[in-house]
């Protein structure tokens, strides 16, 4: 087996000979630290796997924040030809577009921290968070929520969550167009008719935090931040809802796949002919599953502006963007000096695309994409702009986050609760968490630096930092 | 092989392997286990009783729908188990019962969101003494 090749200081190359039937190459953007981490798990073996699904153009790609995941690693990319290539529902994951939203506030920090901890009390009891709470009371009809499948956050905001403006500033204008909620099962709507609107619990989070330095100032102007002014950083997905899909198509992939002929090397990576029936129902179940998410966030939004107002009189928080990071997308990009359609699989990964590109908004069509990079809990958070040369390389994405580095159990062995609590109060960090065992689970040193991994991005160039963002408060489930 | 079941360290999330002298042990086992890191089973009562019967396209699929089934119940239905008898499990189908009662946030003691049941390192093996699964759980 030939091993991993260092290209340059930022990149590593997994050769076809890895692994038997790859049909693509597989490249790693990491730096000599953080390939070590990589090294440490399954990750290179899962991006080589991937490698050795039909139809994929370019390689199979692995972000700074890579771990070990199922099928598919957590920080990988791939991208299939929309004629001939797959589509794979654990390639988008379980958390069907988790992802992140920025608000921007019109605040100093000093004006915030003297009631930081009155704003946390009010975010806590308007924003449904934590194992088994409940969104809307009683639920919403089955009608209802297939209106919610088809619009996402356009259905949030016709409901009273929220204004038509943010919906400029939302990867899709917050609504995937080609969704059917026919091809969404009972079941997946039972999990998730009243799990909408609520944070959940694990690495989601609702962050206070503000705008600690910013690097380039053309971008940051252009959306909106400037240094120490207040903003806050929602993370969550889809729910039981886009759980229960990817689970649903799992299963009907796997059977589909002995017709189409279709052998994999994990089961979890399981896959169809996008062009296939099966292909189609997914993908208009995971875009009513995104568009489940991109209402979830939205009404996140409107519950954490009424907060605000309640505190400070004045509920003006602007949506500076918001991303997926599970999801497959149909988009067009060079492949080998010609122009391609493909389908972009990012599980756990962000698009990020250059300026004058017609799917961003036009307020940023001189600078670019917004891409943003939740950190840790108590570390830092970025905001990076998508590059020309992400487009080049991998597809228009960037990494997503800092990635895990414990697991959950030695995370929780590591520190108490409120030893976490205090410590993370010495750093001038505000918490309120529904769970102690999920703050542990959750404790910053579990993740890899996100800096690290942000300046990775930054000097191989598939994404550019504009600002870096400090938490004051977090709200987790 | 003796019953019961431990959890397993994964980077993101979690494991179970269960064990026991045959498979509907070790499948009984398994859903233990799925259970203990959803809620404290100590505070759930079997109060009503589930039918459920599964068909799978091999061992290993049956495992993943079966604790899949539970997740639903609960996830789904707010139903959440605390016994569970497998009456019948052959290659390919599974009958069981669980008792169990309504989600009650303000008397079970609820732990952690689990979001699916994954193929992920998935194993059912049969030995000469007992049998040992194991299957990963997306967080």
């Amino acid at each position: 087996m030939t091993r991993l090749q260092k290209l340059d200081d930022y990149r590593y190359l997994i050769p076809k000979s890895f692994r038997e039937g790859m049909n693509v190459e597989g490249l790693i953007f990491a730096s000599s630290e953080l390939i070590k981490a990589i090294e440490n798990d399954l990750t290179l073996m899962q991006v080589a796997n991937v490698a050795t699904l039909p139809g994929l153009v370019g390689r199979s790609l692995a972000m700074p924040d890579a771990h070990q995941g199922y099928g598919f690693a957590i920080g990988g990319v791939a991208a299939a030809d929309i004629h001939k290539g797959v589509v794979s529902a654990g390639g988008v994951g379980f958390d069907i577009n988790c992802g992140v939203r920025l608000l921007r506030s019109g605040f100093h920090l000093d004006e915030v921290k003297p009631k930081l901890d009155a704003l946390l009390d009010q975010m806590f009891r308007d924003i449904p968070c934590g194992t088994g709470k409940k969104g809307i009371a009683g639920g919403l009809s089955y009608d209802e929520l297939d209106r919610v499948l088809e619009r996402g956050a356009h259905w949030a905001v016709e409901n009273g969550y929220g204004d038509a403006e943010d919906l400029l500033y939302i990867e899709e204008s917050g609504k995937i167009p080609n969704a059917d909620p026919n091809k969404v099962s009972r079941r997946a709507k039972e999990r998730g008719r009243d799990q909408l609107g609520t944070l959940g619990s694990g690495n989601h989070f609702v962050e206070i935090q503000f705008v600690s330095e910013v690097f380039d100032e053309e971008a940051a102007k252009a959306f909106g931040l400037f240094t120490d002014q207040i903003v806050v950083l929602i993370h969550t997905g889809s729910r039981g809802l886009g759980h229960q899909v990817c689970t649903d198509y799992l299963e009907i992939m796997q059977d589909a796949m002995r017709k189409y002929k279709i052998t994999i090397v994990d089961r979890q990576l399981a896959c169809v002919p996008i062009q296939s029936p099966e292909g189609q129902s997914y993908l208009h179940a995971m875009a009513s599953a995104a568009n489940f998410a991109f209402a979830n966030r939205q009404m996140i939004t409107h519950w954490t502006r009424q907060a605000f107002g309640r505190i400070f009189g004045s509920s003006d928080l602007k949506v500076v963007y918001d991303v997926c990071h599970n999801i497959a997308k149909e988009e067009t990009h060079r492949v080998g000096g010609s122009s391609r359609k493909v389908l972009v699989h990012r599980k756990g990964a962000t698009r990020a695309f250059p300026k004058h590109r017609p799917e961003i908004p036009a307020d940023y069509a001189e600078v670019g994409q917004p891409v943003l990079i939740p950190g840790s809990m108590g570390t830092c958070s970025y905001v990076l702009v998508g590059t020309e040369k992400a487009m080049d390389e991998t597809f228009g994405s960037s990494c997503h986050g800092a990635g895990r580095a414990m697991s959950r159990h030695a995370a929780k062995k590591q520190i108490t609760a409120e030893q976490l609590l205090h410590d993370l109060k010495e750093k001038g960090i505000h918490v309120r968490g529904a769970s102690k065992s999920g703050l542990t689970e959750e404790n910053p040193d579990a993740y890899k630096d996100v800096s690290l991994v942000v300046d990775v991005v930054h000097n191989a160039g598939i994404a550019r930092k504009v600002a870096k963002l400090i938490p004051i408060g977090v709200m987790k489930g | 092989m003796d019953e019961g079941y431990r959890i397993l360290e994964h980077p993101a999330d979690m494991g179970i392997e269960a064990t026991g002298p045959d498979l509907k042990s070790a499948f009984k086992q398994a859903a233990l286990g799925l259970i203990s890191i959803i809620v404290d089973p100590a505070s759930v009562e079997p109060r009503e009783q589930k039918a459920v019967t599964l068909h799978g396209t091999d061992a290993e699929n049956l495992l993943v729908k079966w604790l899949s089934e539970i997740l639903y119940l609960y996830d789904g239905e707010d139903f959440v188990t605390s016994t569970i008898t497998i009456k019948k499990l052959a290659a390919t189908e599974l009958d069981a019962v669980l008792a169990g009662e309504t989600v009650d946030g303000n008397k079970h003691r609820l732990k952690m969101d689990v979001k699916a049941i994954t193929y992920h390192q998935l194993k059912v093996e049969e030995r000469q003494n007992g049998c040992v699964v194991s299957v990963f759980l997306d967080i």
